[in-house]
């Protein structure tokens, strides 16, 4: 089995996106005391002749107006040399809000995000989860107005290790965002904002039975158009990962694209 | 006899445009500071119409401006409001009450 296909799909769905956060990045968005959110997803991604899906439902409740915690159920299919699809690794994970400042039409503010993702994929080959637990966490920043958004995220991934003496190498995840809102649209209109990531990923080299793989981590640097539409509690978001710059250790192949597709509703 | 019934008629019907008037209750208009996109919004509007005779609500996100009308009897306080907009994820400012049929205004 190829070290690839236990790391392929690692990166998809890392992170919840909540609200107005970016498609791939973090922000600092949580969600309504008492609410609950619905965001059923699509990720896919490509390298070279593999390409795996990962369906997933993510749900969250918002336990006070600046924390919420929530558990995302993946499904995964996996095309390539082997085909295989189930369910993914089970995570769970919580967002708090620590600073908020507001102003008329703005709102700035920055959260922390905990996440711990645990083993309870399906079998088979290729894997459909790391075959391991992993904790992720994160620090967003977000400003937005009426017209513009920015946002600026980190997150640190750090990877157990499976039951075969692999570890997946830890991953060090920074994230630039700006949007922009063209038409301003009343509360009750469908609402457009225009999103540009900058999505840098650097990954530790991964160990088996204690030696560090030549052919393992790096650095990848992808630029992500995305669009955010809602109406009321309704809301859709998609991007699209291409990845622009690429230094992997050893021989491995570079990610072609990624792409995702959230449906989230507030209730 | 018919300037009578004219008049009775008159009388009725001024009561009835009196007491549709005082059933529109008191209009509140409330600000709100944070209010950057309508999607964010709408824990606003689960909170506030979850209040029972809270109705008519409007979001005016270019003034920062929440406003509802409450059947007689209901009162929504500054402390309330407070809280509210806290757990919806913004800031309240403050609050403008009306009485549409009494024509009178009142800053809290």
């Amino acid at each position: 089995m190829k070290i690839g296909q236990l790391i392929f799909l690692s990166v998809l769905i890392i992170s919840p996106a909540l609200a107005h956060d970016p498609v791939f990045g973090l922000g600092p968005h949580v969600l309504f005391k008492g609410g609950v959110e619905i965001a059923p997803q699509i990720s896919t991604e490509k390298e070279q002749d593999e390409r795996g899906t990962e369906l997933g439902v993510e749900l969250t409740y918002g336990i006070t107006g600046d924390w919420a915690a929530g558990v995302e159920l993946p499904w995964v299919d996996k095309n390539g040399f082997n085909n295989n699809s189930g369910p993914g690794d089970l995570s769970v994970f919580s967002k708090y809000r620590f600073w908020r400042r507001d102003s008329l039409g703005v709102q700035q503010s920055a959260s922390i995000l905990g996440k711990l993702k645990f083993d309870t994929s399906g079998g088979g080959l290729p894997p459909l989860g790391s075959g391991s637990t992993a904790g992720l966490l994160g620090l967003a920043y977000g400003y937005e107005s009426r017209k513009w958004y920015r946002w600026a995220g980190v997150r640190y991934r750090v990877n157990g290790e499976n039951n075969r003496g692999f570890r997946q190498g830890n991953k060090l995840l920074l994230d630039l965002v700006g949007g922009i809102r063209l038409k301003m649209t009343a509360y009750d209109e469908p609402d457009t904002v225009w999103l540009v990531e900058l999505n840098g990923e650097y990954t530790d080299r991964s160990v088996m039975d204690g030696n560090r793989l030549a052919n393992s981590g790096g650095t990848e640097w992808f630029v992500s158009p995305g669009i955010f539409w809602t109406l009321r509690n309704f809301a859709v978001k998609a991007g699209v990962q291409i990845a622009v710059a690429s230094d992997l250790n050893g021989d491995q192949p570079e990610t072609d694209y990624r792409a995702k597709l959230v449906l989230e509703w507030h209730l | 006899m018919n300037r009578m019934i004219i008049n009775t008629m008159l009388i009725l019907l001024s009561m009835s445009v009196s007491m549709l008037a005082w059933a529109t209750g008191t209009h509140y208009e409330i600000r709100v500071d944070g209010l950057a996109c309508p999607y964010c919004a709408y824990g606003i509007e689960k909170k506030l119409t979850a209040i029972d005779g809270v109705k008519n609500l409007k979001v005016d996100l270019e003034n920062g401006l929440v406003s509802v009308d409450v059947s007689d009897g209901v009162v929504l306080t500054e402390a309330d409001m407070k809280q509210l907009f806290e757990d919806a994820g913004f800031t309240y400012r403050s609050m403008t009450t009306s009485h549409p049929d009494r024509d009178q205004d009142k800053t809290q």
